[in-house]
């Protein structure tokens, strides 16, 4: 503090530093401007007092909000990710569902069947848009913080999904295809767990990503509204899951085994009641008093 | 977002073009008669800026202006609306009510 200045811009110490960093200079000059237009200085030093009061208060609440919120986004987001390796998986094999031979054999006397198959399609649709706009959201508020806070770990980590996404795809293509042999066949499976690995480290990547970055309030918002989003997905999806797998074996079209379609519908389940704990127990834990605007 | 006063003063002034912390508090005091102390009005400010109400303009000089964004404009409408609908109601139940 300068001499010239009203003492009362000695108690700008008493906010917290970010607030201090953000809004310091212009509030000193305001004191300072009151000051000289004849405002008495108690009630202002006093005024000072209550407002970091609340600048403290509310930097509580935003921390406790944000621990919650990150919790729950990040259980969301490891349920979503396992959700959607299964059920692409699944989709990969219904990818010749609905022929228009079997709709035909089916559609006369289980409807249903098409519609679920329908119902999935859509609920991945709007699964793969609400990641989409929280993925853009995150990343853009996460580089603009790594760049402002000089943490070049955070690019190097949000590069990981882009690297392995690409390297994986890319050696899908220059694996053998059409030969079955044990070499082949061994290759194939050991592409898919690395894949599965790829899926895990990249997932994790992201994971590190939202640990370590102050996202604002908006961007919490937006994962909020995705993380609801991919949550009634994960349980439309599960619901159309089962009903295409009874339905289905209902029809007496397929008489495989139906042990593949369990392990899924129970993966999926779940996945699904995971999700949607947690985003029930980040509403029950108990916020902060709410600070009056 | 509460609507508390110092943000309905605040939103209120800066609905007439962009001002500074300074500009902010004397308009306030000429339109409102209110004298708002620098913590209350700079944490309405903050609030407002957190919400995406206002946002801060580029500035040479120390004293950064504010100015209303479409958003705040939109929830200032809807508030001093529905403000009105109750001035209204309160002032004529008033007149209507007996005199002793």
């Amino acid at each position: 503090m300068r001499k010239d200045q009203p003492w009362p811009v000695a108690l700008l110490s008493a906010y917290p530093a970010d607030w201090r960093a953000r809004y310091g200079d212009e509030l000193e000059l305001l004191i300072a401007d009151l000051r000289a237009g004849g405002r008495a200085p108690i009630p202002m030093a006093f005024d000072l007092l209550c407002g970091a009061v609340a600048a403290w208060v509310r930097i509580e609440r935003r921390t406790l909000m944000s621990q919650r919120s990150r919790n729950a986004l990040i259980s969301v987001l490891w349920s979503w990710v396992a959700f959607a390796a299964v059920a692409a998986w699944f989709g990969h094999d219904l990818a010749i569902y609905p022929s228009a031979l079997k709709v035909a054999q089916i559609d006369p006397s289980h409807p249903v069947v098409p519609d679920a198959y329908h119902v999935l399609l859509a609920a991945g649709a709007v699964g793969v848009a609400a990641t989409a706009m929280a993925a853009i959201t995150f990343a853009i508020n996460a580089l603009g913080y790594a760049r402002r806070c000089g943490r070049r770990s955070t690019f190097v980590l949000m590069a990981v999904p882009v690297v392995i996404a690409g390297g994986w795809l890319g050696g899908l293509r220059l694996l053998p295809a059409g030969n079955f042999t044990v070499g082949n066949l061994t290759l194939a499976v050991g592409w898919l767990l690395l894949g599965v690995a790829g899926i895990a480290g990249s997932t994790q990547a992201v994971v590190t990503v939202i640990r370590s970055t102050e996202f604002s309030e908006r961007t919490w918002r937006i994962g909020g509204v995705a993380a609801a989003a991919v949550t009634a997905v994960m349980v439309v999806a599960t619901g159309a899951t089962i009903t295409w797998g009874v339905a289905e074996r209902a029809s007496q079209v397929h008489r495989g085994d139906a042990s593949g379609w369990l392990i899924v519908t129970a993966i999926m389940a779940v996945t699904t009641a995971r999700a949607v704990i947690a985003l029930i127990g980040a509403r029950r834990e108990p916020a902060g008093k709410p600070v009056a605007a | 977002m509460d609507f508390t006063e110092p943000v309905v003063l605040v939103l209120t002034s800066l609905a007439d073009g962009p001002k500074h912390g300074y500009a902010l508090a004397k308009d306030i005091e000429d339109f409102a008669g209110a004298k708002l102390g620098p913590g209350t009005l700079y944490g309405a400010l903050s609030r407002l800026e957190d919400r995406g109400w206002i946002e801060a303009l580029p500035s040479d000089d120390r004293r950064r202006p504010y100015r209303i964004t479409a958003a705040g404009a939109d929830c200032l409408a809807k508030h001093l609306k529905a403000a009105q609908r109750v001035a209204t109601t309160g002032l004529s139940r008033l007149d209507l009510r007996p005199t002793i």
